[in-house]
């Protein structure tokens, strides 16, 4: 068939062969769709090493005696890991897939702006994941994912220095695709994709690259510290030498207080689309959802100190409270804005629905606890306990992988042409939800009572609620062993679909399922309200798209 | 290189790799502030900085350097539009004289990293920054010395001055990031 060239410098991508095959996930390619994939392929991956790590720590933590560890040591290291492994290995690579995927296919361009680039920060991706495990090889690292010293500097063997020059080369990888982000939406638009028409996917990827664009720089910083104190023999934060242990609080929290919205921003976007496209709604005040984004990005960098308020000067502990609490204004904003959105419209009740909704009732009820946590004085009494493991995971649980979840179920049959099984994906849904109250709920129980955080043994008064917490967590990792069957199975048995199965309006449903090589033929016009749905002119539209793109078997004649 | 004789497309990609270099210079310089916060944040521990007993560098030499490196990005800046104009001999004399006087900067301060006496905290910031500095100023620096050979062998030319227009945008960003750094290390 004919061979297309796009953008100088690019060569030329043949028309035959949309479907991506698993060994195409294995080359470098330049095409943001097969990127798009590996990033989720690896990710994926990723969510299974760190799960096991999960089931293995919660069954440690069945009885209060070491059960399946010869020592505390062994069982920091697999927390550390655990952590480290979940949130820079699975969320935020899993948020830049879908990233690199539906940006240019929403907007209606033909690829990101430096695919080369692009296809760089990914394999950057899996030597990080390499050297991150292979620190068990060495001596693995056990001062936790947020290596405080003197723990990441003193006590740590040599695999701390291999989990820090891994976190260097996802921060760079971070960087360079974030760049990316915003050059390909600002730059890549075509004619008639106003910032205004943009789908709230896209903006959340905006405000989540310049949150990348403008934290990860002090990692960078953070990171270059500790490897030094670690092999050249510096003191940057050793008090004994002139140095000064808050150095890093600060510098990385400088970073990873920001990085929570890197992690849940862009499923904050995911989740505006799935609602709107099953609910049949427009989006209940589109331009505030656009915008609290971006005001969540902006005052994401003025609350890091909140981690730090038992260790801060009593003086400005306020001040980080009050900013804190003010970031729940944006969020309040959004959780309203999806409430009305769905509120009187047609829901289906779709596995994607399914995981948006629940994702809906579970954030607040995690959102509520991080007002409690920002409260000083309630936080000064439940630092460092189980009230803050219950808290970041009902939030990242709850939040981003019920998000990615519903991405998954969503924008499955747009990447495969394929629908995933809905009695499977329902079935994942009831586990999911209740293995996720269940695990993270009595969590916050046992912290507000006074477990502590980051311990293999505990006092026998809190068996009980171990034992929940901890059977819960199994049926966690048998819904995710469901989910992962469903995949599989579906790659090759679903039911095949066309062009649009949910009939959606924005433009990455206005081309086949998978898309062509540069994703349309011909230029696509964008509807002209992305969330125009139950609008008169939307019916027709869909109907075109319908004719235009049918699902294969109604193609045959059947 | 006038805009006119380009296709869409590649005025297209113009656009994204001068958008691209921007928003890379910001995020880039942040980890130099990040480390300046650092060095702040360290001196703030001490009754004095530098720190008792401990003599502080001379502005003197590494101060003419500095005056040098702002030559240097000025001439690189002359030579781009040189060769943009399509005057490759003016671009080569002006490049050569940003090369030096950045190779000329880049000794002093390597003199500078290796002259300071070990105090501590004191010297621990002081090499750890420079050294920062020193290996971007290399990478840079090298990278900038095969862009005069690619323009001798034809490769980079008016026609294709992107890789020259690059490397001096990333040689700004080595002066900025160096102008962070020098007061804090020699003057406050
Ligand atoms: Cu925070």
């Amino acid at each position: 068939m004919a061979t297309i060239t796009a953008t100088p410098g690019l060569g030329s991508r043949t028309t035959e062969g949309a479907a991506i095959r698993a060994a195409d996930l294995l080359r470098w390619s330049l095409d943001h769709k097969v990127i798009g994939l590996q990033y989720m392929a690896s990710s994926l991956f990723f969510f299974i090493v760190g799960g096991t790590m999960a089931m293995l720590i919660r069954w440690e933590l069945l009885t209060p005696a070491l059960d399946l560890m010869a020592d505390g040591t062994q069982y920091n290291a697999l927390m550390t890991i655990h952590g480290s492994v979940m949130i820079f290995l699975w969320i935020i690579p899993m948020m830049a897939g879908f990233g690199n995927y539906l940006v240019p296919l929403m907007l209606g361009a033909k690829d990101m702006a430096f695919p080369w680039l692009n296809a760089f920060a990914f394999w950057l991706i899996p030597p990080a994941g390499v050297l991150m495990i292979a620190g068990w090889l060495v001596g693995p690292p056990e001062a936790g994912w947020t290596s405080y010293p003197p723990l990441s500097t003193l006590f740590s063997p040599d695999g701390q220095t291999m989990w820090a020059m891994s976190l260097h080369l996802l921060g760079v990888s971070s960087i360079l695709g974030a760049i990316n982000f915003v050059v390909t939406i600002r730059n890549m638009r075509p004619a008639g994709m106003t910032i205004w028409k943009m789908p709230l996917f896209v903006w959340a990827v905006l405000a989540t690259a310049i949150i990348q664009v403008l934290a990860t720089p002090f990692l960078t910083g953070g990171l270059t510290l500790l490897i030094l104190d670690r092999t050249a023999g510096t003191s940057f934060f050793d008090p004994g030498s002139g140095g000064d242990v808050l150095l890093w609080q600060n510098v990385f929290w400088f970073y990873s207080h920001p990085a929570v919205y890197i992690m849940i921003l862009p499923g904050f976007g995911m989740v505006s689309e799935v609602l709107a496209v099953h609910a049949r709604k427009p989006v209940f005040g589109y331009r505030a959802i656009g915008l609290s984004s971006m005001s969540i990005a902006l005052v994401g960098f003025t609350v890091w100190a909140h981690h730090m308020f038992t260790s801060l000067q009593p003086a400005l502990r306020i001040p980080f409270m009050i900013t804190s609490m003010i970031i729940a204004v944006p969020t309040g904003i959004k959780i309203f804005s999806w409430l009305g959105t769905i509120w009187g419209g047609k829901i289906r009740f779709t596995a994607a629905m399914l995981f948006a909704l629940g994702f809906i009732t579970l954030f607040v009820f995690g959102g509520i606890g991080g007002i409690f946590l920002a409260a000083v004085p309630v936080d000064i009494h439940l630092h460092d306990t189980y009230f803050v493991v219950g808290h970041f995971h009902f939030v990242l649980f709850g939040g981003s992988v019920f998000l990615i979840f519903a991405g998954i179920y969503h924008w499955f049959p747009k990447m495969t042409g394929r629908r995933m099984n809905e009695r499977l994906g329902q079935l994942h849904f009831v586990t999911t939800y209740i293995g996720t109250f269940f695990t993270f709920v009595p969590q916050h129980i046992a912290g507000a009572l006074g477990l502590p955080r980051r311990v293999a043994m505990y006092d026998p008064a809190f068996t009980n609620i171990n034992t929940v917490i901890s059977l819960a967590a199994f049926l966690l990792g048998i819904s995710s062993l469901i989910f992962m069957y469903n995949i599989l199975r579906s790659l090759s048995h679903g039911e095949r679909v066309g062009g649009n199965p949910w009939r959606g309006l924005t433009l990455e449903w206005a081309t086949t399922s998978p898309p062509p090589p540069w994703n349309f033929r011909g230029d696509p016009v964008p509807f002209d309200d992305p969330y125009g749905y139950g609008s008169d002119e939307s019916g027709p539209y869909l109907d075109a798209v319908e004719r235009r793109f049918p699902a294969p078997e109604e193609a045959a004649g059947a | 290189m006038s805009p006119e004789s380009l296709t869409p497309a590649e005025l297209l990609q113009q656009r994204n790799r001068r958008t691209g270099l921007t928003i890379f210079q910001i995020s880039w310089i942040l980890v130099f502030v990040c480390l300046v916060i650092v060095n702040w944040q360290l001196r703030g521990n001490h009754p004095s900085w530098p720190p008792p007993g401990v003599k502080a560098p001379s502005a003197l030499l590494p101060g003419l350097a500095t005056l040098g490196l702002l030559a240097s990005a000025w001439l690189a800046r002359a030579a781009t539009r040189s060769l943009a104009a399509g005057s490759r001999a003016a671009f080569r004399g002006q490049w050569r004289a940003a090369l030096a006087l950045g190779a000329l900067f880049v000794l002093v301060i390597a003199y500078e990293w290796l002259s300071i006496p070990v105090s501590g905290i004191y010297s621990d910031v002081f090499r750890m920054m420079t050294a920062f500095h020193l290996l971007h100023a290399l990478a840079i620096g090298l990278f900038m010395s095969m862009i005069a050979r690619g323009v001798r062998a034809g490769r980079v030319s008016a026609q294709n001055l992107w890789p020259a227009e690059g490397a001096t945008g990333l040689w700004y960003f080595v002066v900025v990031a160096w102008l962070l750094f020098f007061p804090v290390l020699y003057l406050i």
